[in-house]
């Protein structure tokens, strides 16, 4: 392995209310692959933002190729040679594949743009790769693997000495993976350093040289990959400190009936033969990694998008869910991740908001009834303890943890049987928090069944009567809480690929 | 090859309905085989052409020029009036036209980049507002720009010359030229590379560096421009030009865009097939007459293949994202 | 100022609202005193007010359309067409004046089912179907009437309908627009209607994800403003008696500058009948005042060209300026 020729040292990033990142040290040297781990929230990205300028660092300093750096915007820090290769990809769907790769630095003969020689550059770059691309296809033609592909030759065009890979094989196939990992093994020999974000246990364990994990922002240690295994990754990421009791047994009667139930459900590549039982009063805990496929499938569920095959059955009776509406009409209640996005209408009041699921039933002959509106309103933030000045105060102005609240008040007025929570308390203050836990305890001894999403082991730990456990769109496992621990979890939230 | 696939048989289609539609009327009409039937229907086509190629650009970039039309009549008496009353050279009024519409695109690109206006409602307002300004310039008269044979009128003779009594439309050449030159812009320099970019990914064009704004401005630019040569085009073929019209004008380009393959939600279109787009709404105009129908079911038929296009465009796009 | 925000009379009535009021007196003493006195008096007042009715109608059915976060411009030809087309019936055809009434609001309605059929179920963009719309209005308007227009009979010959604008000096149709306001206000904000179309024009996949079906009360949105067209061109007649088939597009534009004025947000979710009211009013007399300082109808193009362009610029100002 070569000299270093990127560190980091001392990062300090806070944002409002969170300490995002807490003294964080981290190098690559050339020819390394060095992978960054932690769970969802640990500060990867974070990190990644800070080195490449998209966030600027509190404290600290960055020492690239011997020098201290500091880039302001991405393309800083590209034309200096350390470029991201996203998860989520940056192409322009309608122009070539040798066109997306220089595009803003075309060669030019002339006025003209030089097409053939970009397609005979990316051709040079795809031989080199060797990845069987046609630089003249279209990109929006290409599949997810194939479009990163491009990333990657595009980066490897900028002269890249450092190239981070955020996620990179979550969209791939098996065999664009294998694909992939020549190309990383060509890059090395390089001597280009490379930065590998991954949940994937396997790929760490066949791709990587060192393993750093980060935890809650701060740096835990650094192990050489060949000599740690997989539970020591995994005893790293989760580590000893437990805030709260664990649950310790299952509230749920052993003779409570089954209310939903939900067989090999499939929607898109993220939900593939999902088959579950949700019992009254019941919280069931969905674990699992980002992109484990746990959101998409509370929205198929919930008929947000659309499922290619699956049975749904409510108290025993099969039912179809095609859009929100049916489920709606079948008790079925989900308050999204993104409440911004998908859970409140911000510029409306928060009596508006709570009766939004169920306003026929405050309609008097033709009119909204808003004296009995804002009853309704007014017990429920009283009841669910919304902070608010008022019920005609625009959501807009109440706090994260009170919008996730007037969410539930929505599904509470509609009296919602099932309940489906979808990351409860991403964004919201330790106070919030546990009144939310609360909230959903109580509600589920009042007989309601929720689902309840966390990517927060903690969380998923206090409040489940039982964990089910998703990887890569597919159930790997359930586990009664009274078996469940952090490594179990993790164990199936990161199953190797088979 | 796939690559090319979508864009041809677009491209050939819209051509192939050009060919259908002029042998259909050819076949129903006696009247409409006349030498005189041809070069009316390229006279009429010219501007329209012309102000499809411009607002190919905008529509490219996920927008819309909704002033084209009545741009093009203001442009014209403008630049008529400083000929026609204020004794201006023929040229210096063409060249008043050309520039006026260069400013009103820019403006339009100003307020759509710079300003943040949906584009639909920026190049509304300034529709009204050329409108308004086209009569106020000419003081509420129609124009004349010189008559054919007049002095001053050379410039109708790039329009249609006229050699002993035949007339030849040289004015198609221009045309052909036209296309082929913005076709090349579009395709293979920066200006048209970055236009489809924008309408392709916006922020994956911003964060490739490429100066966004600019080029989103330069679209309307380009609108502008075109629709003062259009405007030129108009005043050369027609003999009076009337304050108060030209509202309609831009549907006829912007559906023979569409038609042609241009994406009604922005990052693809063809100039070429613009070009086959105008003349099937030109053919439909001019035909209809012949086969015993109002002008007006033209206007009819203009929206409703309009509507019809952009669904097909749509359903397109559905099928390929489900793939 | 920022005490006098907090006021509660001023909270409830809106700021919006009080300096469109403002304005509005300030703009009448403006106008008498450049006309030296010559603009007061019933004439003016009564010649702004046939403006604001029919004007008035169209804004109020285009505010609920953006106020989900479309837009229809097409309404001013489509009032034509209603027109156009009760009219001829009435004329021609022999069909009663109360069943030619009925007629107009049919086919506005149809027009507005159509194109929110368009919109919400096909997802055209809404520009598209505008324009379309557009040109579809003058072009059937202009294929019925065979491109003559329609004088509807004057009170003397039985016009009856003219007793809906006014008897004598008593403005009727002052009464009936704010009754209709006051009915279209009733929608928007006590009705679940109302409480839809903000909330979907808000956020559309909240409200989705609330299992509102969006695309019914989108749609709706559209045919509540074909409906308001049509009773329009009630109004049109009822003041002005003529219409011409091919005209009617300056019109748009008044008609969303009344409701962006009056503070309904081209965004969608944020919607005022009184403000939309208002404004109205504002270019009913810009448009009087206009005329009656010698200037012509153009100018008035202009200016609401750019009050609409200023209005959606400060929306857009203040909204960037909360997030």
């Amino acid at each position: 392995m070569g000299e270093v020729i990127l560190e980091m040292r001392g990062i300090d990033k806070s944002f409002p209310g969170v300490h995002a990142l807490n003294n964080v040290s981290f190098d690559v040297r050339k020819g390394e692959v060095h992978a960054l781990m932690g769970e969802n929230g640990a500060g990867k990205s974070t990190l990644m933002k800070v080195l490449t300028g998209i966030y600027t660092k509190d404290s600290g300093s960055i020492i690239f190729e011997g020098k201290e750096v500091e880039f302001h915007n991405a393309r800083e820090a590209q034309d200096a040679g350390v470029v991201i290769v996203h998860q989520e990809l940056n192409m322009m769907g309608h122009l070539t594949v040798a066109q997306n790769i220089f595009v803003g630095r075309e060669f030019k003969k002339g006025i003209k743009i030089d097409d053939k020689k970009m397609n005979e550059e990316a051709k040079k770059l795809f031989d080199m790769l060797h990845i069987d691309i046609d630089p003249t296809e279209t990109m929006s033609n290409l599949t997810v693997g194939k479009q990163q592909m491009c990333e990657i030759a595009k980066a490897i065009s900028h002269k890249a000495k450092v190239i981070v890979f955020d996620e990179p094989s979550s969209a791939l196939t098996e065999a664009e993976i294998d694909e992939l990992f020549k190309i990383i093994r060509d890059l090395k020999k390089q001597d280009i350093g490379i930065i590998y974000i991954s949940h994937r246990m396997d790929e760490i364990k066949v791709i990587t040289d060192r393993v750093t994990v980060m935890r809650d922002g701060c740096y835990v240690g650094t192990l050489i990959t060949e000599n740690c295994t997989k539970d020591d990754i995994i005893n790293m990421m989760v580590g000893r400190v437990i805030y709260e009791e664990p649950k310790s047994h299952s509230m749920v009667p052993e003779d409570a009936p089954v209310v939903l139930k939900v067989e090999h459900l499939n929607a898109g590549r993220l939900v593939k033969d999902v088959s579950f039982e949700l019992r009254k009063g019941e919280i069931l805990g969905f674990a699992g990694l980002m992109g484990a496929g746990r959101t998409e499938t509370a929205r198929a569920i919930f008929g947000a998008d659309p499922k290619e095959s699956g049975e749904i059955y409510i108290n025993g009776q099969a039912i179809t869910i095609k859009s929100p509406l049916d489920a709606v009409k079948n008790g079925i209640g989900y308050l999204s991740e993104d409440r911004k996005r998908f859970g409140i209408v911000v510029q409306k009041t928060v009596a508006e908001n709570s009766t939004m699921a169920s306003l026929e039933r405050y309609i008097k002959s033709i009119f909204i009834d808003k004296k009995a509106e804002r009853d309704t309103a007014t017990e429920y933030v009283d009841r669910l303890n919304i902070k608010t000045p008022s019920v005609d105060q625009l959501v807009v102005n109440l706090s994260g943890g009170n919008q996730q609240k007037v969410v539930l008040a929505k599904w509470l007025v509609r009296n919602c049987d099932i309940l489906i929570f979808d990351e409860p308390t991403r964004g919201i203050d330790v106070g919030a928090k546990s009144e939310i836990y609360k909230l959903i305890n109580s509600l589920a001894q009042e007989g309601k069944s929720i689902i309840m999403i966390s990517s927060e082991m903690q969380e998923i730990l206090r409040m489940s009567d039982r964990v089910l456990v998703m990887c890569e769109g597919r159930k790997t496992g359930e586990i009664p809480i009274e078996q469940a621990t952090q490594e179990s979890i993790m164990n199936l939230a990161t199953r190797d690929v088979e | 090859m796939k690559k090319t696939k979508k864009p041809l048989s677009q491209t050939a289609i819209v051509f192939l309905i050009v060919i259908a539609l002029y042998i259909f009327f050819y076949a129903m009409s006696p009247n409409f085989r006349k030498y005189t039937t041809l070069l009316s229907i390229l006279d009429y086509s010219y501007y329209i052409v012309l102000m499809a190629i411009g607002v190919t650009f905008p529509l490219i970039t996920g927008g819309v020029d909704l002033s084209i039309g009545t741009g093009l009549i203001c442009y014209s008496l403008a630049g008529g009036y400083l000929v026609i009353h204020c004794g201006w050279p023929t040229w210096a009024g063409l060249l008043v036209t050309v520039a006026f519409g260069i400013v009103i695109g820019t403006l339009n690109g100003f307020i759509v980049a710079i300003m943040d206006l949906p584009p639909f409602l920026a190049t509304l307002c300034t529709c009204m507002i050329t409108r308004g300004l086209g009569s106020i310039c000419s003081k509420n008269f129609g124009i004349s720009w010189p008559v054919a044979g007049s002095p001053g009128s050379e410039f109708r003779n790039f329009v249609k010359l006229a050699v002993g009594k035949t007339k030849y439309p040289i004015g198609f050449l221009w045309v052909i030229l036209i296309v082929l030159l913005m076709s090349f812009v579009l395709n293979h320099t920066k200006i048209g590379r970055y236009t489809i970019a924008i309408g392709s990914n916006k922020e994956a064009a911003k964060l490739s560096g490429i100066n966004v704004k600019k080029y989103h401005i330069l679209a309307y630019t380009i609108s502008g421009l075109f629709a003062g040569l259009a405007a030129v085009a108009y005043s050369a073929v027609f003999a009076t030009v009337q304050p108060g019209t030209g509202a309609g004008f831009e549907l006829e380009a912007i559906g023979g865009a569409i038609m042609g393959g241009v994406s009604a939600t922005g990052g693809y279109g063809s100039i070429i097939g613009s070009l086959f787009g105008v003349f099937v709404i030109c053919l439909l105009k001019t035909g209809l007459p012949y086969i015993g129908l109002q002008a007006n079911w033209q206007q009819i038929i203009t929206g409703l293949v309009l509507v019809g296009a952009v669904l097909v465009d749509l359903l397109k796009n559905k099928k390929a994202a489900k793939v | 100022m920022k005490k006098f925000k907090e006021l509660p009379f001023v909270k409830k009535v809106g700021m919006n609202r009080i300096v469109l009021m403002f304005v509005l007196v300030l703009m009448y003493i403006v106008f008498g005193i450049l006309t030296k006195g010559k603009f007061f008096g019933i004439k003016r007042i009564i010649s702004s007010l046939n403006y604001a009715y029919f004007l008035g109608f169209l804004s109020l059915g285009v505010t609920f359309v953006i106020a989900t976060g479309g837009i229809d411009f097409s309404i001013g030809p489509v009032m034509f067409c209603c027109a156009l087309i009760s009219g001829y019936c009435h004329l021609s055809y022999g069909l009663p004046l109360g069943a030619a009434i009925l007629l107009s609001v049919v086919i506005g309605m149809i027009f507005g089912m159509i194109n929110g059929f368009l919109v919400s179920y096909m997802n055209v963009p809404p520009f598209i179907v505008s324009m379309a719309g557009m040109n579809i209005a003058k072009g059937v308007a202009s294929v019925f009437t065979k491109t003559q227009s329609v004088s509807w009979p004057q009170l003397a010959a039985g016009g009856w309908y003219r007793n809906l604008v006014k008897v004598g000096n008593v403005p009727v149709g002052f009464f009936i627009l704010i009754f209709f306001a006051l009915i279209c206000g009733i929608i928007m904000n006590k009705t679940r209607v109302g409480r839809y179309i903000l909330c979907l024009g808000s956020n559309k996949e909240a409200a989705r994800l609330s299992g509102v079906d969006v695309k019914k009360w989108q749609w709706l949105a559209y045919v509540i403003c074909g409906i308001m067209v049509g009773i329009a061109a009630v109004f049109f007649v009822g003041a002005y008696t003529t219409v011409q088939p091919g005209y009617g597009d300056q019109y748009n534009n008044e008609a969303i500058a009344g409701a962006v004025m009056g503070g309904t947000s081209m965004a969608g979710g944020i919607a005022s009948i009184g403000g939309t009211i208002l404004g109205v009013f504002v270019i009913a007399l810009l448009q009087e005042g206009i005329l009656a300082l010698g200037f012509t109808k153009d100018y008035q193009l202009i200016i609401t060209g750019i009050i609409v362009i200023v209005a959606v610029y400060t929306d857009i100002v203040a909204r960037r300026r909360k997030n």
